[in-house]
């Protein structure tokens, strides 16, 4: 157990709901299901889950902390907000999905091997570091995310689209290299500093 | 220029349906002097449209027989239909109320022989079936249909067929150049009865409504069940006139949603357990309903209705919001998707007719009223204003509470009105 | 029959009746069989120029009884409307040229149906007097509220704003009822968020502030007697002293009893003090006074407290609740909030949750706001632990048997209505009583079921007993969708959780109906008026005592309890609290009960003058005596329809079919007709009759007539009964014709001369 995960048990002992509000982006929304599972029905990768949304939010009202945290399903999330539209309490399901499995990750819970997971890794380190995503190099970086092997394998797959698109001008092969980034990378870091301040304040809010 | 002769001990009630005539009769049967308003061409209002009031799976019809004859013999008592109040001013003890009155073309000579409707040719939807089916341009809106007078329908005004229903009548009761007219009066006390429409389906996206022939309102649904409605009374599938096989049910279509009715609309639930007994009664065993719910709300004594039918082996529930309908263009059968979440079972279930339980709005919302009433964010109208809400008008019921909430508004506007009669008594 | 009645008929000749029928010949039978003194045709009798026609015969003393014979009795009532005339109507247009095919194939039965409803009216109208009305005598306009609860402090304060002086009888020390021991209430105004205040302490100040009401503490009703305008009360006090008065109406707001909790051990209720109802929570609420609420067992923090859904309701199991009490999802809403707000967590553990209408779904999200866990499960076992409750519930979403720790557990158990003694038991157990004796040696010994005894809460001295009648479940309901106040005595309204499980809201808007029902019973008695459903109806029974036996067949058989009896057995008739339906009239062997414009002579008039063709005709006579509620309009709108039946049916609408006297049908069948049919309303629990029993008893009757038909040798189908509803109007069509088949295939009555 990671030393933050076993703080936040002994400080939410037994409420895990409070927990998730404290510390889960939109989490305070999670009591207002009522459970008619729209959201759940209405997902395009719902048979994919091993719990829909609405059943990860009973669990969370049941405690069931350790099984909500190491779930895959919320990893399953397209951000296709099906979901969120549908619901009859507008309950902001979509970005309770993300928050869930980023606090998992947080606290080192999340499962290991999943692609959503890697990618998402992949994606933000991408992000932060220039306030741009590089295509070319995220794409080459996913290709190779599961080794080296697997890399190759579907970078020849995937040749006759990237050679598509070098055509269609909508890749530059360059990028990889010169890749340029927002202009401001100090102003960028301050925003992300500043988001992560929020975010604890918020945390600290519920732990009186 | 029609007169009416009221003062401001005269009780107003605005809406003809169950709770407008209940608050009417109940203080004509006091002694006192009222109006009654009603904006369509005959009384009775949405229960008319009911084939079955639930738990008794008794017929509304019953109901408004004895209402009509208490509103027969009662000479405290004056119906204006096809009449709408467009103004109230003032306050209680003394309103001054605009009404305006639209032309019927049909003046009381009329019998209800119904020689003019024979005679014009043109056809309209007919809206007491929600569009299901057609009526005459010249009609009696229902077999009941009080004042038994019909009503030519304004768009035959100009046209051959205005014509030939005037040489049709032998009573000489086809008027085609009434013209609409506002008549002003004064009373002591207002009751808003204006009652409840059904919330638009078709803004239910997912359900289809409108685009798939098979998904039909709850109220569609009753309408199916007259004999003389547009099916003859029987439940058929309208893409193909045949009985259907596999009936679902949709509670809360609408209701208890923030995208569209953020109330509980109460009634719908029984609505539904009562169809599936139209159902049984239609086709035995041959045909299956099934029930998806949030909450069933058989609330208090008549729960035990609701263990009725559960009791049927043909009625499943499934404790699930439907998330969404396909429709199968061919054969027009229907796949609801969702979650069953009672242990979280997926399904894709073929139905080949969905019934919507779409709920109750009101159908003048408060911020509408003309006039000084105390609303809800949901635009009901409050029972305790200046103005009486009664009826659904004033929250999401049920028939029987909706009477007896209408009760209840007559005896504050006698209050009023009792009021006023003191004070002038007083003043002589 | 007197001298100075003059009889007119009028013709109408209007809506194709000319065309169909031979007027002239009308005109013939109106004047020479119906013996009346002016007739006159007229070609559109219901327009200005026809009713003056009327009129001015009325006005110039020529006509003071006046028969119409045209559209139905149901049609163009405003026209018709004649003030203090006698009036019969001839249904032509409806019941004959509408229910029948034109063209020449029928145009002899046609008219010969015309002409008997025009005999018909005619032999009815010589009979019918104008209801003179039956005023109660120095009325009493001042109501009485039994129950000084939110509901009867509701009606006293409505009424009596409405100007009427009223009497609150209340059983307790104080007002207030269970509302007085609320902190809070679910809340009532909009935006449904927050617990209100209860409002008793403003409701028990106005009713101390209003001069109209008086308050009789500690008291209850030790009689009741009398009838709308006149009820005779004698209140009595705790220390035995009782005062007689006079009131005109009565509002029993007798509220419920909260179900007793030890009737659910599996809940740990009597195993555990930490385990309440929903009054023993809010008596800790209280006690907290906005502190942490205390565990009754040692007074620790009550840190988790768990919420349990009809417990001991909605269940058939033995001495369970069958119905869902209403209140009681908010009101655990409401509690739980103030648990939140006392710093502990609370869970609500429901089956379906039942928050309705726009306010209930509000205060339902504000629940869930402020921190309140829903969860949908079954509790089977609510255990007692060291230290707290263990809560072992099916969680119905996770689908799986799981438990909660608590700290307190509430049980959201139900409402058990004051509605004092069941007198349908009583009367069952009289009947049984009786059938034994009458059954004699063959009545078997029957285990007598051990009855807990419950007081009376009104002691009414009618005949019928003690109390209103029970509707289910022990609550004092209407039995009528549309008509929630349908009370079965006349004068008396249940309101509140008496009549239905309700809320305080509901009980409020309740009680305010309620009070209104008092003021308009009181209003009607000074007039004469019959209340609801015969509204306005002056009419009133009488009977001519001299030929009375004392079988008591009326007073037991009156649905309202109008009737009682003298030292002798005679009935007495309350004429305030009686509906008008007939009953009486049809259960009385000797036929001495009448009213004014409704007898044994106004129908037996008309079915004997229709006339019966000989055996030779080939055409069949069949009397038809249809409820005037439901299946005579049904009969009226096939024709409107345009649905055909037999032209050999003749029909006559009768108040209700319990007003049906069984010399009809013997008359009919000795005077040659072929068969009887009566169609009711439907009969049995969901029963339609708005006069309770009236199906019911017309089937009895008829069963009885059966061993009659079997001994002059005939069939017994030659006189049925018929349950049908206002919507059969292609059934009713259908039934008679078949019935004609039947007719044909048994043959024409052998009375015939």
């Amino acid at each position: 157990m990671s030393d933050m995960n076993a703080a936040t048990v002994t400080r939410y002992r037994d409420d895990f709901l409070k927990e998730v509000e404290a510390n889960v982006e939109e989490g305070d929304w999670v009591k207002m299901c009522m459970q008619c599972g729209v959201c759940s029905g209405s997902c395009p990768l719902g048979p994919h889950w091993e719990h829909p949304p609405q059943e990860l939010f009973m669990m969370i009202r049941a405690n069931k902390r350790e099984e909500v945290l190491s779930s895959a399903s919320m990893w399953y999330c397209t951000s296709c907000y099906n979901c969120l539209v549908r619901c009859p309490r507008e309950v902001p399901i979509t970005h309770i999905m993300h928050g869930l499995a980023h606090y998992a990750e947080r606290l080192g819970l999340a499962p290991k091997e999943l692609p959503t997971r890697k990618f998402s890794k992949i994606f933000w380190k991408n992000l932060s570091s220039s306030g741009h995503a590089n295509e070319t190099s995220l794409a080459l970086k996913l290709y190779f995310m599961n080794g080296f092997g697997e890399g190759i394998k579907k970078a020849i797959e995937m040749l006759p689209v990237g050679l598509g698109m070098l055509r269609a001008k909508r890749m530059n092969p360059f990028g990889l290299f010169a890749h340029k980034g927002c202009t401001d990378k100090k102003g960028l870091n301050a925003i992300l500093d500043k988001a992560r301040e929020i975010e604890l304040a918020k945390a600290a809010k519920y732990q009186a | 220029m029609t007169d009416v002769v009221a003062t401001n001990q005269t009780i107003l009630v605005v809406g003809g349906g169950i709770s407008g005539l209940t608050a009417a009769l109940e203080a004509a049967e006091c002694g006192k002097q009222v109006i009654l308003v009603e904006k369509g061409p005959s009384v009775g209002g949405r229960v008319t449209q009911l084939y079955k009031y639930f738990p008794k799976l008794c017929f509304p019809t019953c109901g408004l027989e004895i209402n009509l004859r208490r509103l027969k013999a009662n000479r405290n008592l004056r119906v204006l239909t096809m009449a709408e109040v467009t103004a109230i001013d003032g306050e209680a003890g003394d309103y001054r109320v605009a009404v305006k009155l639209a032309p019927r073309h049909v003046n009381d000579n009329c019998t209800a022989c119904g020689d003019c409707a024979d005679a014009v040719e043109a056809e309209f939807d007919n809206e007491f079936d929600f569009g299901m089916g057609q009526r005459k341009g010249a009609y009696l809106p229902f077999n009941m249909a009080w004042p038994q007078r019909y009503v030519l329908d304004p768009r035959l005004i100009g046209t051959p067929d205005a014509d030939k229903a005037k040489a049709a009548c032998k009573a000489d009761a086809i008027d085609l150049d009434m013209v609409e007219e506002t008549v002003e009066m004064k009373v002591g006390a207002v009751i808003w009865a204006t009652g409840w429409k059904p919330y638009d389906a078709g803004k239910i996206q997912p359900y289809g409504h409108g685009r798939f022939t098979n998904v039909v309102t709850n109220m569609e649904f009753e309408r199916m069940l007259d004999p003389f409605g547009p099916t003859d009374g029987k439940i058929v599938r309208p893409s193909d006139g045949k009985a259907p096989t596999n009936i679902a049910f949709i509670q809360c279509a609408g209701s208890r949603d923030r995208n569209h009715l953020e109330h509980c609309s109460r009634i719908c639930c029984m609505a539904s357990l009562k169809q599936t007994t139209y159902v049984r009664e239609q086709f035995a065993d041959d045909v299956t309903s099934t029930i998806y719910y949030i909450d069933i709300r058989a609330i208090d004594r008549i729960d035990d209705f609701y263990r009725d039918v559960q009791a049927d082996p043909n009625v499943k529930f499934i404790k699930s919001k439907v998330a969404n309908i396909t429709e199968d263009r061919d054969s027009h059968g229907l796949l609801l998707h969702g979650v069953d979440t009672e242990g979280y079972h997926r399904y894709s279930n073929p139905h080949d007719l969905v019934v919507l339980a779409t709920g109750m709005e009101p159908s003048v919302p408060a911020g509408q009223v003309p006039g000084p009433v105390t609303g809800d964010e949901h635009g009901f109208v409050a029972a305790d204003g200046a103005i009486f809400g009664a009826g659904c008008a004033s929250e999401a019921l049920d028939v029987n509470r909706a009477v007896q909430n209408a009760t209840a508004a007559a005896l504050r506007a006698i209050q009023v009105v009792n009021r006023v009669a003191a004070t002038e008594s007083r003043d002589v | 029959m007197s001298d100075d009645k003059k009889y007119g008929a009028y013709i109408c000749t209007g809506c194709g009746l000319g065309e169909r029928l031979d007027s002239t010949a009308q005109t013939n039978v109106a004047s020479r069989d119906g013996k009346m003194g002016v007739v006159r045709e007229h070609g559109f009798l219901c327009n200005a120029e026809g009713v003056q026609l009327i009129r001015d015969d009325l006005a110039s003393g020529e006509v003071s009884h006046v028969v119409i014979a045209a559209c139905s009795r149901r049609a163009k009532t405003e026209a018709f409307a004649f003030d203090d005339v006698a009036m019969a109507r001839a249904n032509l247009r409806e019941g004959v040229i509408w229910s029948q095919p034109d063209g020449d194939e029928a145009r002899e039965t046609t008219q010969e149906m015309a002409e008997d409803y025009v005999r018909m009216a005619c032999a009815e109208i010589k009979f019918m007097a104008t209801p003179q009305g039956d005023p109660v005598s120095d009325t009493s306009r001042r109501i009485l509220v039994v129950g000084g609860g939110v509901s009867g402090m509701t009606s006293a304060l409505e009424t009596a704003r409405a100007g009427y002086d009223v009497t609150i009888v209340e059983k307790s020390a104080t007002l207030g009822g269970h509302a007085a021991t609320l902190q809070t209430r679910i809340p009532q105004q909009a935006p449904y968020r927050e617990p209100e205040p209860s409002g008793v302490d403003e409701l028990i100040a106005a009713i101390e502030a209003e001069a109209r009401i008086e308050v009789r503490l500690n008291a209850a009703l030790t009689s009741t007697d009398g009838a709308p305008g006149r009820f005779e009360v004698e209140i009595g006090t705790e220390s035995g002293s009782t005062a007689s008065e006079r009131f005109g109406a009565i509002v029993m707001a007798t509220g419920y009893t909260d179900y007793d909790m030890a009737n659910l051990p599996e809940l740990g209720a009597g195993k555990s003090p930490d385990v309440v109802d929903q009054a023993g929570f809010e008596a800790l609420v209280k006690a907290a006074d906005g502190g942490p609420i205390q565990c009754p067992t040692n007074g620790r923090e009550a840190k988790h407290v768990v919420f349990v859904q009809c417990a001991g309701q909605r269940s058939d199991q033995e001495g369970h609740l069958p119905y869902c009490s209403g209140h009681c999802c908010l009101t655990s809403i409401r509690q739980a909030m103030h648990a939140q707000e006392a710093g502990a967590s609370a869970t609500v553990l429901f089956s379906d949750l039942r928050t309705p209408g726009a306010a209930g779904e509000d205060f339902y999200r504000a629940g869930q706001e402020c921190g309140v866990t829903f969860c949908k499960g079954t509790v089977s076992e609510v255990l007692p632990g060291d230290d707290d409750l263990e809560v072992r519930y099916n969680d119905l979403i996770l689908d799986e048997q799981t438990s909660l720790r608590a700290d307190l557990v509430v049980l959201a158990t139900g409402m058990v209505p004051n509605s004092g003694v069941d007198i349908d038991t009583i009367a069952a157990e009289e009947n049984e009583e009786a059938d034994g004796v009458a059954a004699g040696a063959e009545g078997t010994a029957q285990e007598n079921t051990v009855t807990i005894p419950v007081e009376s809460i009104l002691n009414l001295k009618y005949r019928q007993g003690p109390d209103v009648p029970q509707l289910k479940h022990g609550f004092a309901d209407s039995h009528f969708i549309c008509f929630p106040y349908e009370s079965r005595r006349t004068g008396i309204y249940p309101t509140g959780p008496v009549r239905r499980p309700m809320d305080m809201q509901q009980a409020q808007e309740d009680a305010t109906g309620a009070a209104l029902k008092a003021i308009q019973a009181v209003e009607g008695a000074a007039l004469g008026r019959a209340a609801h459903p015969r509204s306005g109806d002056l009419s009133f029974p009488s009977f001519r005592k001299e030929g009375c036996t004392q079988c008591k067949r009326c007073t037991v058989e009156c649905p309202f309890g109008a009737i009682d009896e003298d030292e002798q057995s005679y009935p007495l008739f309350n004429s305030s609290r009686c509906r008008r339906c007939g009953t009486c009239m049809g259960a009385c062997p000797v036929r001495v009960i009448s009213f004014e414009n409704y007898s044994v002579e106004t129908v037996g008039q008309q079915l004997k003058i229709v006339e019966i063709p000989d055996e030779f005709e080939e055409k069949p006579r069949v009397l038809i005596l249809a409820c005037e509620n439901d299946a005579y309009p049904a009969l009226d709108m096939a024709g409107m329809t345009g649905q055909h039946y037999s032209p050999y049916v003749r029909i006559i609408p009768v108040r209700c079919l319990g007003s049906v006297n069984l010399i009809w049908v013997t008359d009919a069948l000795n005077n040659g007709y072929d068969g009887v049919l009566l169609m009711g309303c439907k009969k049995g629990d969901n029963y339609q009759c708005h006069f309770v029993k009236g199906s019911e008893l017309a089937h009895e009757r008829i069963s009885k007539v059966d061993e009659t038909l079997k001994t002059l040798s005939l069939e017994p189908e030659r006189v049925l009964t018929h349950e049908v509803a206002i919507t059969d109007i292609q059934r009713i069509p259908e039934i008679i014709n078949d019935y004609m088949k039947t007719i044909e295939k048994i043959g024409l009555s052998p009375f015939k001369f």
